[in-house]
């Protein structure tokens, strides 16, 4: 018998007699369906039949370029957009000798007369309107951070100057804590500015020490965190500002981050890289990747071995010298050289073009290297803030064969209460000024003026000091070059001022954080700000009066 | 106007060489629009850093920066 397959249904019916049901029993039975043989009919019979066209003949005759070389892009920040204008000029050389034979006598008369002429002497115009006094112009905080007792732990201007960032954090007594902190934005040049309320502000997860604007995108702002990631925020996003972050990986520091810089990128012009320095001795070079990560690019490591000694400096127990860096400053003049300030107590110079690798322990993904070339000699105390002076000449005199640079001076501050100005190329200070018997936590220099710095005290064991009794200190070094020009009193009390920034932009502006969670912009005086017309020569001479 | 021998660096060179150019045509304009009988035959810019003087010509100009002594 054989069994009815499955999923027929069982007759209803008293099943049949055995002889019938070979004749009548369940099956299926393949559907029965005709192909269509109109498509495939068509399709099997097709081929080319004829061309309505001769057919081409092509053979590759000529290139315009064989080789091919990047001339220029459309949308590049370039600095030198002038092409070489020497080959497109003809000139008749035989006029031209004529013209200068005649014009040179009344030229040369003229140059000496200048030369010894004393009619202009004391003369001065006055273009814009004299600005006598120093102003705060605004008291700006953010009150739930006052209320959590946050300070204020870095300012910076964005890149039009209209927009003061600042962080709030805790520079004393930091621990591992995940305290939240913000991060807030004033706009200046809006109307409705209201001083208690920030334009934007960002919770962050972290204590952030350290903050930098790009230096030409006006809303990208890079921050370091205290737990050592670095995060870059763009403000004109309205839900997420994130964009990039590095997260905990093995490369990302172990310290907080004290300082972070954007770095203008040597191969795209309009991208940079940033910069952060943390007190576990390295410097990292970061890029942005696509996933909204930052990838170390390069880095560096200060290792107590490898500080080059100077047989001047005292005598120091070098394995125990810290090397956590706590500020850096890149050099105006040539972008390979940095100055570092670190925990130990002096500041280093550095080159990013160092090659022999650091003795680091810890393995990451890219190798680092030591940069330090030359160490300077030390403060007293910790190093807070260095700043390189953007003041110099361009070269001098070629002609002998040997081009003069002019050195790049910078100043250092730290816990001794004491700035001390350096030149690039000999270890001994050039002046060092005790301004404060406090902490001094940042200098700057001027971005106007070359002869003038500021610089923010603060906290410390200060028995009596009656005569510098403000908190910010305006240096000018053609009024006096023992105490400062101006001493502006920030906060009420002894609570110590952060971080300063100049606004390059609007040059009259300062801006002040301090450790009551304001920050305070600064109209500073045309004193400040206009430039007399000798100070370069005056900061050369300067410059020169130590030299070996 | 075109820089043909310098002393000074390819960018600054174009920059005096264009602005000067239009300055000294101003000038020269100015002073013939007061008195057509007269012309320009030189031009001194004196400014807090240094002293520009443009010795002027049919069709060349010769431009010297000078910084005074004091």
């Amino acid at each position: 018998h054989g069994n009815p397959p499955r999923g027929q249904g069982e007759l209803a019916g008293p099943r049949p007699p055995a002889s019938l049901a070979a004749m009548f029993a369940d099956g299926t039975a393949p559907g029965a369906d005709v192909e269509s043989l109109w498509r495939s009919a068509w399709s099997a019979r097709c081929e080319a039949k004829s061309c309505q066209t001769v057919r081409i003949s092509t053979v590759e005759s000529a290139a315009q370029s064989h080789t091919s070389r990047d001339a220029g892009v459309q949308t590049d920040q370039s600095k030198d957009a002038v092409q070489d204008f020497q080959q497109e000029v003809r000139v008749d050389y035989t006029s031209l000798l004529s013209f200068l034979q005649r014009v040179e006598d009344a030229v040369i008369k003229e140059l000496n007369k200048n030369w010894k002429s004393r009619a202009f002497d004391g003369f001065e115009v006055n273009w814009t309107d004299q600005n006598e006094t120093v102003l705060c112009l605004h008291t700006l905080s953010y009150p739930e951070a006052q209320d959590q007792n946050l300070q204020v732990t870095s300012v910076s201007w964005n890149a039009t100057g209209s927009v003061v960032a600042c962080s709030y954090g805790r520079l004393e007594g930091g621990d591992w804590s995940t305290e939240k902190s913000y991060v807030c934005t004033w706009n200046l040049d809006r109307r409705g500015l209201n001083p208690q309320r920030p334009d934007l502000v960002v919770d962050v997860p972290s204590s952030v020490m350290g903050l930098a604007f790009h230096p030409s995108q006006p809303s990208l702002i890079a921050g370091g965190l205290f737990s050592g990631e670095l995060v870059v925020w763009d403000t004109s996003r309205t839900e997420d500002p994130v964009i990039w972050r590095t997260g905990l990986t093995g490369d990302t520091h172990t310290d907080p981050v004290y300082q972070v810089t954007w770095l203008p990128d040597a191969k795209h012009r309009n991208r940079s890289r940033l910069l952060s320095v943390s007190t576990d001795g390295k410097i990292l070079v970061w890029r942005e990747e696509q996933d909204g990560r930052l990838a170390l690019a390069e880095g560096f490591a200060m290792v107590a071995q490898q500080i080059p000694r100077s047989t001047r400096l005292k005598k120091f127990p070098w394995g125990e010298a810290a090397v956590g860096v706590t500020s850096l400053s890149f050099s105006h003049f040539d972008p390979r050289v940095f100055v570092v300030g670190v925990e130990g107590g002096y500041s280093l110079k550095c080159s990013t073009a160092a090659a022999t690798p650091a003795l680091h322990g810890a393995g990451g993904s890219v190798p680092l290297r030591a940069p330090a070339e030359l160490a300077f000699s030390p403060h007293s105390g910790p190093i807070y803030s260095v700043s390189c002076s953007p003041f110099h000449r361009r070269v001098l005199g070629i002609g002998s064969g040997a081009a003069r640079w002019t050195q790049n001076l910078f100043l250092s501050c730290g816990t001794d209460g004491q700035v001390h100005l350096h030149s690039m190329l000999q270890t001994q200070p050039i002046v060092s000024l005790q301004l404060s018997k406090k902490y001094l936590f940042c200098v700057r220099w001027s971005p106007v003026r070359p002869l003038v710095f500021a610089a923010a005290s603060g906290e410390g064991n200060c028995n009596k000091c009656f005569w510098f009794t403000g908190d910010v200190h305006l240096f000018d070094f053609e009024k006096s070059s023992h105490k400062p020009a101006l001493s502006l009193k920030q906060a009420a009390g002894e609570r110590p001022v952060y971080c300063l920034e100049f606004n390059v932009k609007q040059s009259r502006l300062l801006a002040a954080g301090d450790a009551t969670g304001a920050v305070r912009v600064w109209q500073l005086s045309s004193d400040f700000t206009e430039q007399g017309p000798r100070e370069m020569s005056r900061l050369e001479q300067l410059a020169s009066e130590v030299m070996d | 106007g075109i820089p043909i021998r310098t002393t000074l660096d390819n960018s600054t060179s174009v920059q005096y060489a264009g602005l000067l150019h239009q300055l000294t045509m101003k000038a020269r304009s100015t002073v013939r629009d007061i008195d057509p009988q007269n012309d320009l035959t030189f031009l001194r810019i004196r400014s807090k850093k240094h002293e520009i003087m443009v010795a002027p010509d049919k069709d060349y100009l010769l431009i010297v920066i000078q910084n005074p002594c004091e």
